[in-house]
C-alpha cells in the first residue's frame, strides 16, 4: 500500500508538472503582456517599456521563464496577485480554497449519501407512484441545465419565500464590530465540524460492535454530544452569531449543488441495486434465512455501491466546471470565482494559481476516489 | 413405513410470463426419508430447479403456487409465515445452488458468510465457536481451514464448490438440495467432488435431494430416482429398479443414453425430438409427440401417476414392463 502512494504521488508531481506546463504555455501564447497593459499609455517611450519588460523578466525566452515559475512554485512563491497587488498568490489561494472545499465536499458527502439510501430502497419498492415521481425527479435533476437551475433555486427560497440570501459569502452589514475576521471565524468552523463528525463516526462505528440495547444509547450519545458541544462552543465564544451568518450565506449553494448530484447517484444506485439483485448470492443470502433487510444492505447494496463509487470518481470532473458555475452565480468567493475573474481582467499569476490549485484538487480526489475502491472492493489490490 | 422427513403433495406451480403461463411445476408428489439420497432427473427446463425453489420458496415474483402441500415433519411449508420460514431456511433445509460458482458474495471472506449463516441460525455461538466450526467444516469438504480468512476470488472453482458445500452444511440441516452441484466445473474436480459429497452424506446421515440432467450422476448418489417430464414426475422408484426395469418409456430413453462402461458421457438430446415448450404442454400425455408407444389416449387423457408395488411409480397408459410380481 505504502509503495502504492509513494509511486501514485510521484505519478501525480508528473501529472501537475504537465498540466502546468501546458497551462502556462497557454496564457503565454496570448497576445500581449503585462506590460503592454502598464504600458498603453502613448507617452511612455519604447526604451521604458523595454526596459520594463527586462525588470519583469518577459524578455527571456518561455522555456526559461516557465522553469523559473515552476522552481518558485514548488518553493511555495506563486508571484503576486496584480489586481490586488501587491498582495501574494498564496495568500488568496489561502483565503479562497476552504470555502470552494467546504462547499463541494459537503454536497457531494450529502448527494451521494442521500442518494445511496433512497436509491437503495426505491429499487427495493418497484412498482407504484413513488417508483414513478422519484424516477422522474431523479432524471430531471441529472439533466437540468446548471444555471437555470441555480437561478431558480436563488428565486423561489431567496425571493419567493425569503428563507435565504441570495448569495456572497456573508452580510458585511452584520459585521461591522466583529471581534475576528470571517476567515478566522470560517476557520473555527470548519474545525469545529470537523470534530463533532468524528465523534459522530466513531460513535456510530462502536455502535456496531456493543449488544442492541447499548447501541441505540451509544448512537444516541454519539448525535447528542457533538450537537451539545458545538452549541456550548459558538454560545460561550459569543461568535455563534457570525457563523450563522456564514451558515445562512452557505446552505443555499450546498443545497443547490447536492440536488443537481443527487438525481444521477440515486438513478446509478437504483440500477445498480436492481443489477445486483440477480445475481446469485443475493439468492444465497435469502436462501440461508437472512431477513429482506440483511440482503438487502449486506449483500446487495454493499455490492451495488462498487459503481456508484466509479461514478462519483466521474461526477468529480464535472464538478470543477460546475463548481466555477456555481460559484459564479452565487457570488460564493471561492477558487472557480477568483479563477473566473482573474480570468477576466488578466491577473495571470492569479488565475495561474487558481488552476494548478483545481488540477491538484482533481488529482487528490482521484486519488481518494482509488483509495475507496480498494477498500471497497476486496477483488482490487494496489501493488 | 415411516413418517417421511420431507413430502411434497401435488405441487402445482407456473410462472407467468408475457407470452403466458408456464407450467413449470405439474402435480408432483414425492416424499423424502431421513438419511435418503433422492435423486430428480430430467433434460434441461423440466422444471427441477423449480421443484427446490417451490420447497425453499424463493420463488422469483412471477411465479405463482397454485397448489399442493409441502410438509417438513408437522410444517406446512407453502403456508408458514415468513419469519419462520426464514428459520427453516438453511436451518432445517439449505441448498447448494446450480450456480454455485457465483454463490459467494465477492466483498466478504468465505468463513464469514458461513459464519453469518450460523450466528443466524445458532444464535448464542461466539466468534471463536464459529470459527472452529468453520474450520471442522472445512476439514470435511476437503479444505484447508486457513482458507477461511480469504476472499472467494482468492479460491479455485474446485475450492469455491466444497466452501459451498462447507457452508449448506454448517447448521446441520435435516435436508440439502443439491441442485447440478458440480455442473461448472472440470470432469476430475467434479468426480472427487460428488464422491466426497456421497461419503458426508452417508457419515452425517443427512436426507439429500440431488438434481442432476445427468442419469450417471444420479445413478452414483442416490438411493431413489425421481424422472421428471416436462412439469411432471413421470417415473419415481428406487435406483436399481428404475436402471432394472424402466417402466416409462422416457426413463428407458434416458437409460440408453448411458454409455455402458466409463466411456463418455452422452446427453439426453440422443432421445430424439424437441423438449416440450411449456407454454404449451402437449395435450394428454406430455411424452406423446417423442413416445414410440404413444396412442390415442395418450394424446387424449393424462396417464395417471400409478403404484406398481414396490414403492414403483409411473404415470405411462402403455409401460414398458406391467409385470413387476413375476420377475
Ligand atoms: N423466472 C422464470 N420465468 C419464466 N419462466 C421460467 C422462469 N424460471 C424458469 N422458467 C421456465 O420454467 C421451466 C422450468 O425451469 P427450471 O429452471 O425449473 O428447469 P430445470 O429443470 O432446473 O432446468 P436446468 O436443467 O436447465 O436447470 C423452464 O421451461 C424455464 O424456461
Ligand atoms: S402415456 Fe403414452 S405417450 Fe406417454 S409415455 Fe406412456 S406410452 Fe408414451
Ligand atoms: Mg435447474
Amino acid at each position: 500500500m505504502w509503495r502504492f502512494l509513494g509511486r501514485r504521488f510521484v505519478q501525480m508531481l508528473i501529472t501537475l508538472l504537465l498540466f502546468q506546463a501546458v497551462t502556462y504555455f497557454l496564457i503565454d501564447a496570448q497576445p500581449g503582456d503585462i506590460a503592454d497593459l502598464l504600458t498603453l499609455d502613448p507617452n511612455i517611450p519604447p526604451a521604458e517599456r523595454e526596459r520594463l519588460r527586462a525588470q519583469l523578466g518577459l524578455d527571456r525566452p518561455p522555456a526559461e521563464r516557465f522553469i523559473t515559475y515552476i522552481g518558485n512554485f514548488y518553493r511555495g512563491n506563486l508571484g503576486v496577485s496584480f489586481q490586488e497587488y501587491p498582495r501574494p498568490v498564496i495568500d488568496i489561494i489561502k483565503e479562497r480554497l476552504p470555502r470552494t472545499v467546504v462547499l463541494f465536499l459537503t454536497a457531494s458527502i450529502l448527494s451521494f449519501w442521500t442518494g445511496f439510501v433512497t436509491g437503495k430502497i426505491l429499487a427495493w419498492r418497484r412498482g407504484g407512484w413513488i417508483e414513478y415521481a422519484s424516477t422522474i425527479t431523479g432524471v430531471t435533476l441529472y439533466t437540468v441545465f446548471t444555471p437555470w437551475f441555480a437561478l431558480m433555486m436563488i428565486w423561489l427560497f431567496a425571493v419567493a419565500l425569503n428563507w435565504l440570501p441570495a448569495g456572497k459569502f456573508l452580510d458585511p452589514l452584520k459585521w461591522l464590530d466583529a471581534p475576528i475576521s470571517a476567515n478566522a471565524v470560517f476557520a473555527r468552523m470548519i474545525w469545529s465540524s470537523f470534530f463533532a463528525l468524528v465523534i459522530v463516526f466513531v460513535g456510530f462505528w462502536f455502535s456496531n460492535r456493543v449488544p442492541r440495547r447499548q447501541r441505540l444509547v451509544l448512537r444516541a450519545a454519539s448525535l447528542l454530544v457533538p450537537l451539545v458541544g458545538m452549541l456550548l462552543y459558538w454560545r460561550l465564544s459569543g461568535l455563534g452569531f457570525y457563523a450563522w451568518d456564514i451558515a445562512r450565506h452557505l446552505i443555499l449553494p450546498v443545497l443547490t449543488v447536492t440536488l443537481i448530484a443527487y438525481g444521477g447517484t440515486m438513478l446509478l444506485t437504483r440500477t445498480s441495486m436492481l443489477e445486483t439483485l440477480r445475481e446469485d448470492y443475493v439468492l444465497t443470502a435469502r436462501a440461508k434465512g437472512l431477513p429482506d433487510k440483511v440482503v438487502r444492505d449486506k449483500h446487495v447494496a454493499r455490492n451495488a455501491l462498487l459503481p456508484v463509487w466509479t461514478g462519483l470518481v466521474f461526477s468529480l470532473g464535472n464538478s470543477v466546471s460546475g463548481g466555477i458555475i456555481t460559484e459564479t452565480i452565487f457570488s460564493w468567493p471561492g477558487i472557480g470565482l477568483t479563477l473566473l475573474n482573474s480570468a477576466l481582467v488578466a491577473d495571470i499569476p492569479v488565475a495561474m494559481g487558481t488552476l494548478t490549485v483545481v488540477g491538484v484538487m482533481t488529482l487528490i480526489s482521484h486519488l481518494i476516489a482509488d483509495i475507496g475502491y480498494a477498500f471497497l472492493d476486496p477483488r482490487i489490490r494496489y501493488h | 413405513m415411516t413418517k417421511p422427513l420431507l413430502s411434497v403433495e401435488n405441487l402445482t406451480m407456473h410462472y407467468t410470463t408475457r407470452g403466458g403461463e408456464v407450467a413449470a411445476v405439474d402435480d408432483v408428489s414425492f416424499s423424502l426419508h431421513e438419511g435418503e439420497a433422492l435423486g430428480l432427473v430430467g433434460e434441461s427446463g423440466c422444471g427441477k430447479t423449480s421443484v427446490a425453489m417451490s420447497i425453499l420458496r424463493l420463488l422469483p415474483d412471477n411465479a405463482r403456487i397454485l397448489g399442493g402441500q409441502i410438509w417438513l415433519g408437522d410444517l406446512e411449508l407453502l403456508s408458514l409465515p415468513e419469519p419462520e420460514m426464514q428459520k427453516v431456511r438453511w436451518g432445517r433445509i439449505s441448498m447448494i445452488f446450480q450456480a454455485a460458482m457465483n454463490s459467494l458474495n465477492p466483498v466478504y471472506r468465505v468463513g464469514d458468510q458461513i459464519i453469518e449463516a450460523l450466528e443466524l441460525h445458532w444464535g448464542d455461538i461466539s466468534r471463536q465457536q464459529a470459527r472452529e466450526r468453520v474450520a471442522e467444516l472445512y476439514q470435511l469438504v476437503g479444505l484447508d481451514p486457513a482458507l477461511m480468512d480469504r476472499y472467494p476470488h482468492e479460491y479455485s472453482g474446485g475450492m469455491r464448490q466444497r466452501a459451498v458445500i462447507a457452508m449448506a452444511l454448517a447448521c446441520n440441516p435435516d435436508v440439502i438440495i443439491a441442485d447440478e452441484p458440480t455442473t461448472a466445473l472440470d470432469v476430475i474436480v467434479q468426480d472427487r467432488i460428488l464422491k466426497r459429497l456421497t461419503e458426508i452424506q452417508k457419515k452425517i446421515g443427512m436426507a439429500m435431494i440431488y438434481i442432476s440432467h445427468d442419469i450417471a450422476v444420479i445413478a452414483e448418489v442416490s438411493h431413489r430416482v425421481g424422472v421428471m417430464y416436462a412439469g411432471k414426475l413421470v417415473e419415481l422408484a428406487n435406483t436399481v429398479n428404475i436402471f432394472e426395469r424402466p417402466l416409462h418409456p422416457y426413463t428407458a430413453g434416458l437409460m440408453a443414453s448411458i454409455p455402458s462402461i466409463h466411456g463418455e458421457k452422452r446427453d439426453l438430446v440422443t432421445l430424439g425430438g424437441e423438449p416440450p415448450n411449456l407454454l404449451h404442454p402437449p395435450s394428454g400425455c406430455r411424452f406423446h409427440p417423442r413416445c414410440a408407444r404413444a396412442t390415442g389416449i395418450c394424446i387424449e387423457q393424462e396417464p395417471p401417476f400409478q403404484d406398481y408395488g414396490n414403492g414403483h411409480y409411473a404415470a405411462c397408459w402403455h409401460p414398458m414392463e406391467v409385470d413387476y410380481g413375476s420377475h
